[in-house]
């Protein structure tokens, strides 16, 4: 069986990508060999070591290059406060908005039974492990607010509480500058029963 | 287009969902006159208000669809009274709820019962806190509209009636024969009748109705476990 041209094998494995379909594929195939090679090269080498050298963060299982991550090497960090997240993009996310100075824990998932996602798959033993090391004394739930997020801010909150650890949640409800009108019922009834003394 | 439409608005209910291409959502609903099947709705991850945050389990839905294969396409969706707020265990067994008909129910089978059964047994799951005996009638009204329905009430050898101080064996697809001696997988002749007439379960009798179903379930269900019951760790058993 003869190979497949290499400008069709690049093409496809250029849709691998999110949001590439096999016109925008063809582009990019096109551009890097007509217009800039060298350019291409880089990603090619950088791709290479990235995905050869990135793997996960021993203590709160994010991407990392090292054994464990920036976030928890540092030693000016609070241990006191660890912030649970659904993904390393959430992690980073809050790294950038806000100024918290706890620990992370990334999940890489949240419960989900009907995609075959339980306890397990989203590194509650890990989890545990850190919990009954002692020096937790706040667990953040910062999980989205779906149902699977909240089942699994559920779960995790049952685990704090069997070992004595305040678990709180991330607030939701009107997102700011938005307009009470245009925000849907589920939205509306929890940044209600949710409401704050001024 | 000629494909047949179903602009609706048809009650339905979300059973699952993922993710599917850059903004759109695969949806497994749940109707009363469809029964279950895939539908698509494109483009709703990127639409913030009204979007996807509808498109979950357990809302109350008035959706329409269109096309003609396998998968459908949505063409319209809103809210269909307030969405049922279930919480913790509630949560899990909602979960459970959606796995059990995920893995019985084929697609595209209307069971106009089964709608209803399944919007009660939610709200029965949101209001109160008697969750084993809204699950097992769940369980057991499934069973029956699914055409697998357990006797209860009478012996299956002499078809008496179930002597509630009495100790039976249910032998899979045929009833309860009474036995002799009590061992681990037999069940009180009380637990069978208060399956049967939806009532209340105390301790004992509530570990053998479980352990009954459970049984039941798994001939049907085969020999993959169900994963929502490793939410409820041991506690649920």
């Amino acid at each position: 069986m003869s190979q497949k041209p290499l400008l069709s094998q690049l093409i496809e494995a250029l849709c691998c990508l999110p949001g590439v379909g096999p016109k925008s594929a063809r582009r990019m195939a096109f551009h890097v060999l007509e217009r800039d090679r060298s350019g291409g090269r880089h990603l090619a080498e950088v791709l290479a070591e990235a995905v050869e050298k990135i793997g996960h963060c021993g203590r709160c299982r994010t991407l990392s290059e090292s054994g464990i991550c920036r976030q928890c090497a540092n030693p000016n960090r609070d241990d006191a406060q660890l912030c649970v997240v659904e993904t390393p993009a959430e992690m980073l996310a809050i790294e950038q908005a806000i100024d918290y100075r706890g620990r992370y824990f990334v999940l890489g998932g949240r419960l989900s039974p009907l995609d075959g996602i339980g306890p397990k798959e989203i590194g509650l033993d890990l989890l545990e492990q850190r919990l009954a090391e002692g020096t937790v004394q706040e667990i953040i739930l910062a999980t989205n607010p779906t149902v699977e997020g909240e089942a699994t801010a559920h779960y995790i909150g049952e685990m704090a509480k069997a070992r004595g650890i305040r678990a709180t949640r991330i607030a939701h409800g009107v997102p700011l500058g938005g307009e009470l009108e245009y925000v849907d019922g589920g939205t509306l009834s929890h940044a209600f029963t949710g409401r704050q003394e001024l | 287009m000629a494909a047949p439409d179903h602009p609706g608005p048809h009650p339905a209910f979300v059973l699952h969902r993922r993710a599917y291409s850059n903004t759109s959502l695969l949806l497994e609903c749940l109707t009363a006159a469809n029964g279950r099947f895939p539908v698509i709705a494109r483009g709703v991850r990127a639409r913030s208000p009204g979007g996807a945050g509808l498109l979950q389990p357990f809302v109350p839905l008035l959706i329409g669809w269109s096309g003609r294969g396998e998968v459908k396409t949505l063409t319209s969706f809103e809210i269909n009274g307030a969405a049922i707020d279930l919480e913790g265990r509630a949560l899990y067994c909602g979960f459970y709820v959606n796995e059990v008909l995920m893995r019985l129910l084929e697609r595209h089978d209307p069971h106009e019962a089964l709608f209803g059964l399944y919007r009660e047994t939610l709200a029965g799951l949101a209001a109160d806190n008697e969750i084993e005996r809204i699950l097992r009638r769940f369980e057991r009204l499934l069973l029956t509209e699914l055409g697998y329905g357990l006797l209860l009430e009478r012996d299956a050898e002499s078809g008496a009636h179930i002597d509630p101080d009495r100790r039976y064996h249910y032998e899979l697809e045929r009833g309860p024969l009474p036995v002799r001696a009590a061992s681990a997988d037999t069940v009180k002749g009380s637990t069978l009748l208060a399956l049967a007439q939806d009532r209340r379960l105390d301790g004992e009798e509530r570990k053998e109705a479980r352990r009954l179903m459970r049984r039941v379930l798994a001939h049907y269900l085969g020999d993959r476990p169900l994963k929502s019951r490793e939410l409820f760790g041991s506690a649920c058993g």
